[in-house]
Formats: structure tokens, C-alpha cells, sequence
């Protein structure tokens, strides 16, 4: 069965082949008219004329509803014609087709392999174009030029056709996420607005009015604050990662972990890195944040802290936890013990960055990675 | 005893406005006037004249950089916190830019924001860790972005200003860069006053030239 195909320019297409068939069927009766004298057997090249034009309406309405635009019309189509062809044999006369009067069909043989282009792509197209061909060739029973060239010209039109309806569906399917997207963000924008109005304020409201309190109402007010950090940067944080070529914004990416716990700053302007280098250093950032968690006390704050510079991208992860000394550090580096700084400094040394990490006792630790644009090229 | 410091509260949310105008006055405030639109404010603030404008950077009416400018012309020194319930970062820095003295999340705790308040009344810029590395950003780009006409400087900042910048983007309190540069807290908090100040002339410096170009000839 042929894939159920749809595109904005479907419909004009067969309209086109529709033109295509009439304006051929309309050379052809003229040819027919001037060469019926040369016939072999000049009276049955009218009823074949006629069923040629019933075949043209019946396609033409065929056709035009997509319902129908199967395969039993499309068999049917490429059968008719073929015969249509192959009467010029019995009508015209063997002699007359070799000493090159035209066949009957002249060149409205094409429109069923146009239709099949249209309708299965490309690769349809080209196998009815071969079938017709063959059957043109064994009509016409001369082999010169003029002959292969009726053929391939039928192959080449198949090729641009078929290739024409994938471009339409891809432009259509970019057309169709375009449109959602956009969609998606007016609905977003809606939403942020709403909840910005109420829950948020709200939220921000019992947060400090029950800070100072102990037990449950302090409790309460600790987990509204989370909930409103966590829906603030649902809403309003940054939209989902641009997509500008293959470069993906750094900071949409980071403004997910911004919470309570985690401030994420940096410039206003999108960052803009290579889809890869993004990835793998969003990954060297959640490696950091997952040391702190690890390692540090529970609510230990996290600074998260990207520059943008001409020639290189630096992301900070900095928190205020015990923080390791310096001997320690090393000595762990050392014995290989130290996995997630490892982990760190590896993805970075693979995008050809580098990796600092400043940590003193009572101080806090800084992760410090820098990772170098590569030049345009 | 001084007379209290006078403080304009403009905020949409009527619970929100009244939790902070009582949290102010209990903590010594006196607060002169509320609103919950940007017009009014303006208006309100001609005839209130507070010190201290806390304003929320979404108002309903018209936009935080209107109102920030609205205020300036009526009320010539006003100083004015700004307030977001989220961290639309080109709002932000657009607000600042027009002259906002400070910036806090509203989810800041209590004492954190009273602190704030007592700071942008004695005159000092309030920064968070964010609107560090906004107006770094800011000034990355002002530095690499083609020159807007042929006598257009951008701002650049100095070392130490770039330093101090990156310290609180890295979320470190004054105290904790003054000791670590060596530093009185009074000069880094002078330092990161210079980094605002500069982008506001810049800006009014390019209003100016705007105002030049598209109204005036």
C-alpha cells in the first residue's frame, strides 16, 4: 500500500497532471486528425480517441479526491494507457509506427507515470516509467533516438517529480512544527502571566510571612518557597534551548537547576555553543552540582555562573560548603580517588578545555572550567 | 530621633503589597503611599515624594522602565528597589539600565530584603549574584557590538571592577571579596556602584542620541 502522503502542495500537483492530460489529449486528437490519412486502419483510431477522453474526466475526477488516490486508480491508470499505447500497433499499423508516425497516445502516455511519481514518490515514478517505456519501445519497434529519448525524458520528469513531493512534505512537516512550537510558546507565555499574577505571589507571600515561625507553619512556609522557586523557573525561565543551526543556549539549558539552593546567573544574550560541547558541559556541571550534594551539608547554597568571552565560554560552579584543603585535594587526585573531578576534567580535556579547581577548608569549593571556542571556519 | 525614611510600595498583588508595607513598618519605615499600577505610582509618588520606591518589575499598566523614568522626573533622586517574582533577565537589565538602584528576588527571606531596603535608602547599589553576571554580560556585549555612531564609546570596565563583578556573580557577600582582595568593604561596594553607574550614562547617553536622530531633526 502507498504511504498516505499529505503536503500543501499535493493538491495543486494533481491538479497539474490533470491540465497535463487534457492539453496532451488535445495534441494527440490533433496529430490523430493529421495523420489519420496514414493509418493502417484509420476508423478505429476514433472510438480509441474517444475512450481516451472518457479516461481523461474519469482520472481527472479520480483524481481530485484524495480518497481515491490509491493504488486500484493508479493500476488502473498505468493498464488503460498501456493499452491506449499498444492499439496504435492494430490502428496505426506496424509499418507506418517503424517508418515514425506517432502513436496515438502521443505524449499523454506520461500522465499515469507523473501520477505515480506524485502519489508513491519517487521511486514508484521511476518503475512506471520503466513499465511504460518498455511498452512505448516495443510499440514504436524502432530503435533510434528519437525513441530513447521519448523514454528517458518520461524517467527524468518521474525523478523531478518524485523528488519535488519529498521537498513539499519536508517543507510542509517543518511548516507543521513551526506552527506548534509557536503555538506552544503563546501558550506559555499565557500561563506565566496567569500563574506570575497568583500562585507565584502567593506562594513568595507564605513563604516570608511564615519564615521566621517554628515547626509545621515554618515547615510549610520553607516547602511554599520551593514550590514557588520550582514553578518560577517552569513559567518563566528561559524557553526550551534555542535551536540556532546546531548551536544549543547554554543558559536555557542551565535555567532548569536554578532553585532555592542554586543560583544560576550569566548574561542575558542567548550562549550559544555547538549541540556537543553544550551536552558534555551541561554534564561536567551536573557532576559538580552532584559533588556538592554529595559532600556538602543539606542547603548548601550553589553558584552557578557563566561568561560569555570572545574566544572562550567559562562556567563557575561555586558553593559554600566545607570546601576540601588543598593537601587533601591533591593527595586524592593522586591515588585516582577523586571520580568526580575526574569526571569533570575529562569532558572538558575531550573539548579541549581545561578544568581549576580552588577549594579551601570553611571556604567553599570553586569549579572553575573553561572551555575555548572554536575558531570559525 | 531623624524622621523615618519614606517608602512607596508598588506592587499588583494587594496581599503581597500589604505583607510588605507591614513588614516596613514595623521595621521603622514610614510608608507613604501605595499603589498597584505603574500611571498611579507616578502620579501617587509626584504628591507622596518617598525616598524609597520597592516596585515590582511587572506591573499590569505599563513597564518597569517607564515607571522607573515616570518617578525619576517627578521625583528627582528617588531611589528605587526593584522587585521580580521571577528572573525575566532582559527585564532586569533594561530596569537597571534606566536607573533602578537595586535588584531582589521576591523570594528573598525577610531579613534579606529589609537589609536591602536599609541599603538602597543609605544610597548603595543592592546586587544579586544574577544581576552580576547581567551586567557583565552587558558589557561583554556592549565591548564586541558594532559602535552605534562614530563618536559612540562603549563603557569598558577596569580589572578590578571586572573582578569584583565576577565575585558577586560567584555569589560571595561584600565581606568575603574584601578579604579575599584585600579590600574595605566601603571600596567594593564603591566598585560595584561604578559598574551601574557607568551603564546608566551609557544609557542615557544613547537615549539621548536616539532622541537626537529620530525626534529632533
Amino acid at each position: 500500500m502507498l504511504p498516505v502522503r499529505n503536503s500543501g502542495l499535493e493538491a495543486p500537483l494533481w491538479r497539474a497532471i490533470a491540465v497535463y492530460r487534457i492539453a496532451a489529449l488535445a495534441y494527440a486528437s490533433g496529430l490523430v486528425i493529421a495523420n489519420a490519412g496514414d493509418y493502417a486502419r484509420p476508423v478505429w483510431a476514433w472510438p480509441v480517441l474517444a475512450a481516451m477522453a472518457a479516461w481523461t474526466v474519469l482520472t481527472t475526477y479520480g483524481y481530485a479526491d484524495p480518497n481515491r488516490r490509491r493504488l486500484p486508480l493508479l493500476v488502473a491508470d498505468q493498464l488503460v494507457t498501456m493499452a491506449a499505447l499498444t492499439s496504435s500497433l492494430f490502428v496505426v499499423g506496424e509499418n507506418e509506427l517503424a517508418a515514425g508516425t506517432p502513436t496515438l497516445t502521443v505524449a499523454w502516455h506520461v500522465s499515469p507515470v507523473l501520477c505515480w511519481a506524485v502519489g508513491g514518490g519517487r521511486r514508484a515514478g521511476i518503475t512506471a516509467a520503466l513499465a511504460m517505456g518498455a511498452v512505448d519501445l516495443i510499440v514504436r519497434a524502432h530503435w533510434d533516438q528519437a525513441a530513447w529519448t521519448g523514454t528517458v525524458l518520461m524517467l527524468l520528469a518521474a525523478i523531478a517529480v518524485g523528488y519535488l513531493v519529498r521537498i513539499a512534505e519536508v517543507a510542509q512537516e517543518r511548516l507543521e512544527r513551526a506552527i506548534e512550537l509557536e503555538a506552544a510558546t503563546r501558550e506559555r507565555e499565557r500561563l506565566a502571566r496567569d500563574i506570575h499574577d497568583s500562585v507565584l505571589q502567593v506562594l513568595a507571600l507564605v513563604k516570608r510571612r511564615g519564615a521566621g515561625l517554628d515547626g509545621e507553619a515554618g515547615e510549610l512556609a520553607r516547602l511554599a518557597g520551593e514550590q514557588e522557586a520550582a514553578l518560577r523557573t517552569l513559567v518563566a525561565g528561559r524557553q526550551q534551548p534555542v535551536i540556532a543551526g546546531d548551536d544549543l543556549d547554554f543558559m536555557a539549558m542551565l535555567s532548569p537547576y536554578a532553585s532555592p539552593e542554586v543560583t544560576v546567573s550569566g548574561p542575558a544574550d542567548p550562549v550559544l555553543l555547538p549541540a556537543h560541547a553544550a551536552r558534555e558541559l551541561l554534564a561536567a556541571v551536573t557532576a559538580a552540582l552532584d559533588n556538592v550534594a554529595r559532600h556538602c551539608d543539606p542547603g548548601t547554597k550553589v553558584y552557578l555562573f557563566v561568561e560569555d568571552e570572545p574566544g572562550e565560554v567559562v562556567v563557575t560552579v561555586r558553593d559554600d560548603g566545607c570546601g576540601i584543603a588543598p593537601d587533601r585535594l591533591a593527595q586524592a587526585e593522586a591515588q585516582g580517588r577523586l571520580g568526580v573531578a575526574q569526571s569533570i576534567r575529562g569532558r572538558l580535556t575531550d573539548l579541549g578545555g581545561r578544568v581549576r579547581i580552588v577549594s579551601e577548608p570553611g571556604e567553599g569549593t570553586e569549579v572553575e572550567m573553561t572551555l575555548p571556542r572554536t575558531p570559525i571556519s | 530621633m531623624t524622621t523615618a525614611i519614606r517608602v512607596m510600595v508598588v506592587d499588583d498583588h494587594p496581599m503581597w503589597r500589604e505583607g510588605v508595607s507591614r513588614d516596613l513598618s514595623a521595621a521603622g519605615y514610614d510608608v507613604v503611599a501605595t499603589s498597584g499600577e505603574g500611571r498611579q505610582a507616578v502620579r501617587i509618588a509626584a504628591a507622596a515624594r518617598p525616598d524609597v520606591v520597592i516596585l515590582d518589575l511587572q506591573l499590569p499598566d505599563v513597564s518597569g522602565v517607564e515607571v522607573i523614568h515616570g518617578l525619576q522626573t517627578e521625583v528627582p533622586g528617588v531611589r528605587v528597589l526593584m522587585l521580580s517574582a521571577s528572573g525575566e533577565q532582559q527585564d532586569v537589565l533594561d530596569a537597571m539600565k534606566a536607573g533602578a538602584t537595586g535588584y531582589l528576588l521576591k523570594s528573598a527571606a525577610q531579613a534579606e530584603f529589609l537589609d536591602a531596603v536599609s541599603r538602597t535608602a543609605a544610597g548603595d547599589t543592592v546586587f544579586t549574584p544574577g544581576l552580576a553576571g547581567l551586567v557583565l554580560g552587558e558589557f561583554r556585549r556592549l565591548a564586541t557590538a558594532p559602535p552605534a555612531g562614530p563618536d559612540d564609546a562603549a563603557p569598558k570596565l577596569t580589572e578590578r571592577e571586572t573582578e569584583v563583578l565576577r565575585l558577586v556573580a560567584k555569589g560571595l557577600s561584600y565581606r568575603q571579596i574584601a578579604e579575599r582582595l584585600v579590600l574595605s568593604h566601603r571600596t567594593v561596594q564603591n566598585h560595584v556602584q561604578n559598574t551601574l553607574g557607568k551603564l546608566q550614562l551609557h544609557n542615557r547617553v544613547e537615549l539621548t542620541r536616539y532622541a537626537l536622530e529620530n525626534g529632533l531633526d
